[in-house]
């Protein structure tokens, strides 16, 4: 019984870990795809995607946020992390409406993952993006 | 040859695991053939029913492009109205219906969405990679997307929304897997309970496939003999009741006096004559032919009658085994031994009732070969049957002829031909069948090996002799073997006679087979000391004819040497029989020994024996046996 509830867990976590794994891999591709004129370094609220940035070439990671230029941010309550000078990245649609200053989303709309870039907010913070990247600009968020 | 038992088993198995491979085969098709059934089900009765919302918006809206489409819903209660209606479709196993309209960009946008969780606002971006979200609007037909490692997803249903056959929209069903998972949950059990026998009935053939694995490994172990590395009596009791007869001649082969060879240079030199005789039997037999380790020095040779191969008999074969080992010199330890074989054959064992009545016979044949002066092969046949075992006597024929006194002796002169005199007689057994019909020995004795009856026989004749000879001056020899001489009674019987008449002691010579049975030398010496001692003469029965162990015949002091028969029948022709003869003589005069030879058929045999210092003679030619002791007068006639 013991080593049936194990191997459940361990299916379980695998299944999440396949998950986690795939958005971490689209994050990876955005943020080699995107210039903020200086070496990108990320902070992120959700630790499984901050460790699964780690050792990027194209960028670094920092368990302060502080110190990061970039945060991605999952939930909004860690609103309060961001301060003035950093790029924000969220990970739900609605946060590109409450964090004004994000530039952009990776988000699950029914159960496809799906990318929003706002072309304004790109445009006011100086970041530049590649042509892989231009299929998901939008003027505005809906 | 594989046992029946683990082979039935093993295809019995193996047979369950295909039945049940294939039944667990037939659940899966029919769990997705079930799957396929409610797919298309749901399929089409979403179908009609985006067919009648796209009525409705259609008709009902003045809908004739896209932008119109998009402006109507960009109306948040006609928005309303039709996800109110899409809704009605929510079902467990349906769990988002939207519209998706592409925009300039050939981006897909939604127009609509009734799903009621993780709902998206009106114009919203939707990132599909499917190119069968283009191809609805290139065919203008529903399509059909079947989702791999989506979440929850099993197929996603896109209807295209149509004015004047141009598609402006799609309305798209995303379907769970949830009906999916409820048969699945349903048949799980069904198909876990055949993963589990399909597991156990292959456990259980991995375990009966060792089993006949180890079967085989070990069976050469069971089935031969460690020293000749031929079949041993397992072997034939394995084959036994499978072995047909119809295709077999039976064979008994026998070392001839072997135990000579034991007894003069050792066992190990016996262990080695009879591996390389045993390597030398294969070698004269053929692949289809089966050798067996019967017994100690005994073989027995199953040979295959093939069909194509008529013109190599059995016969052919025995005699050629027969030769090939009398011809084959054995070199251990600087010595060279000469080896022969006696053979017993029976051509056609399936007349007989079962394979141990066929083996008897063999051996009775092979008893036949060992008396007829041995390295021979002795086959039955009809004519056999009718000549000789026709008049064989069973043992119960044996028993009534002692009841009812029908046991006598015959005497053969023993001459003298330096005085012409018969010096003495033997004595030689013959039973009187009810008819009169005279019986000899070869026809009764064979059948009376090692038994009481045979003991009984043996006493008979010391009386006859003793009551023939107590008045009379002749001296005569009796013929007795070592197992007469270990039993009791008939020592008794001796004793009795030759202690009580000392005369007939004297007159008395014991004729002793230099035999092979003669197991326990020391016990054979006790025995001859016993004769001496009562007064009467040891002689040494066919002298020469196999391995004669020198040292006990000298232990013993014998008076006389009996030379074989097989020795002095072609001794006018063969010049190695006289010289062997001329040595045995010589021999048997250095150990004070007296020496006769038998089987003297012819003139020319008897005048040739005439060239050589022999003592005595005996032979048809001189006299044969008689009921009544023959005189000189009546010799040579």
């Amino acid at each position: 019984m013991k080593i049936l509830l194990i191997l459940i867990f361990s299916s379980l976590l695998l299944i999440a870990s396949s998950a986690n794994q795939h958005q971490v891999k689209i994050l990876e591709k955005i943020f080699s795809e995107i210039s903020i004129g200086k070496d990108i370094k990320i902070w992120s609220d959700n630790q499984d995607i901050l460790i699964g940035l780690t050792n990027n070439q194209n960028f670094s990671t920092t368990q302060n946020s502080k110190d990061a230029n970039v945060i991605i941010l999952k939930d909004a309550t860690s609103i309060d992390k961001i301060t003035e000078n950093q790029t924000v990245f969220v990970l739900e649609y609605k946060l590109l409406s409450t964090v004004k200053k994000s530039f952009g989303a990776l988000f699950w709309k029914k159960g496809r993952p799906n990318i929003v870039i706002v072309e304004p907010r790109i445009k006011m913070q100086s970041i530049e993006i590649t042509k892989e990247l231009e299929p998901y600009l939008e003027e505005k968020i809906w | 040859m594989v046992r029946k038992k683990e082979l039935f088993l093993f295809l019995l198995l193996l047979l369950l695991a295909i039945f049940f491979i294939y039944v667990y085969g037939y659940v899966k098709q029919t769990k997705e053939e079930i799957f396929t059934r409610v797919e298309q089900n749901k399929i089409l009765n979403i179908k009609y029913y985006f067919q009648n919302i796209e009525n409705e918006i259609i008709k009902s809206n003045d809908i004739n492009d896209s932008s119109s489409l998009v402006y109507l819903l960009s109306d948040k209660d006609t928005r309303k109205k039709y996800e109110k209606n899409l809704a009605l479709l929510i079902t467990p196993g349906i769990k988002y219906i939207y519209i998706l309209a592409k925009d300039e960009k050939e981006r897909f946008r939604f127009l609509l969405d009734a799903s009621r969780t993780d709902k998206a606002h009106f114009y919203q971006k939707f990132d599909v990679k499917d190119e069968k979200y283009k191809e609805v609007y290139r065919v203008a037909s529903p399509q059909i997307i079947r989702q791999k490692n989506m979440e929850n997803l099993s197929l996603t249903y896109l209807y295209p929304i149509k004015v004047n056959g141009e598609v402006i929209a799609l309305l798209s069903v995303d379907i769970t897997t949830r009906i999916e998972i409820v048969i699945s949950s349903l048949i799980e059990p069904l198909e876990t309970f055949f993963v589990i026998l399909i597991i156990f009935v292959f456990l259980l053939i991995l375990m009966t496939s060792v089993q006949v694995f180890h079967y085989f490994i070990t069976r050469k172990k069971i089935f031969t003999d460690p020293l000749t590395e031929l079949f041993n009596r397992n072997y034939l009791q394995e084959i036994a009741p499978m072995i047909n007869l119809e295709k077999y001649s039976v064979a008994m082969l026998d070392l001839d006096r072997f135990k000579v060879i034991n007894d003069t240079y050792g066992h190990k030199t016996g262990d080695f004559v009879l591996a390389q005789s045993s390597q030398i039997l294969k070698k004269s037999t053929r692949d289809s032919d089966i050798v067996i380790r019967y017994g100690g020095e005994e073989f027995l040779l199953f040979i295959y009658n093939r069909e194509e191969d008529k013109q190599e008999s059995a016969t052919a074969i025995c005699e050629r085994i027969r030769k090939n080992i009398s011809e084959y010199t054995f070199n251990y330890e600087k010595e060279e031994i000469k080896m022969q074989v006696s053979i017993g054959l029976h051509e056609n064992p399936s007349l007989e009732k079962n394979l141990n009545e066929a083996i008897k016979i063999a051996d009775k044949m092979l008893y036949i070969a060992k008396n007829r002066g041995r390295n021979r092969v002795v086959t039955y046949n009809e004519k056999l049957k009718n000549s000789t075992e026709s008049k064989t006597k069973d043992i119960n024929f044996v028993k009534l002829a002692l009841e009812e006194e029908r046991v006598v002796c015959h005497y053969q002169p023993i001459y003298n031909h330096a005085d012409k005199k018969i010096f003495k007689y033997e004595a030689l057994v013959r039973l009187i069948a009810k008819d009169g019909e005279v019986i000899f020995p070869a026809h009764f004795l064979p059948e009376l090996k090692h038994t009481n009856v045979h003991y009984k026989l043996t006493q008979r004749i010391l009386l006859n002799v003793f009551e023939e000879f107590e008045n009379r001056e002749n001296s005569v020899s009796i013929n007795v073997n070592f197992s007469d001489l270990i039993n009791a009674d008939i020592e008794n019987s001796i004793i009795s006679a030759l202690t009580s008449n000392p005369d007939l002691a004297s007159r008395i010579t014991f004729e002793i087979l230099e035999s092979d049975e003669i197991t326990d030398i020391t016990l054979f010496k006790q025995k001859i000391e016993l004769l001496h001692s009562l007064g009467a003469k040891v002689s040494i029965d066919d002298f020469g004819s196999g391995y004669s162990n020198f040292r006990t015949i000298l232990d013993i002091e014998a008076n006389y040497l009996k030379i074989d028969g097989s020795l002095i029948k072609n001794i006018d022709k063969n010049e190695k029989d006289f010289k062997v003869v001329k040595s045995i003589i010589h021999f048997a005069k250095e150990a004070n020994m007296k020496t006769i030879a038998e089987f003297v058929h012819s003139k020319e045999v008897y005048d040739k024996l005439l060239q050589l210092d022999l003592d005595y003679m005996q032979g048809y030619y001189i006299a044969k046996p008689s009921a009544s002791l023959l005189n000189e007068k009546e010799l040579f006639a």
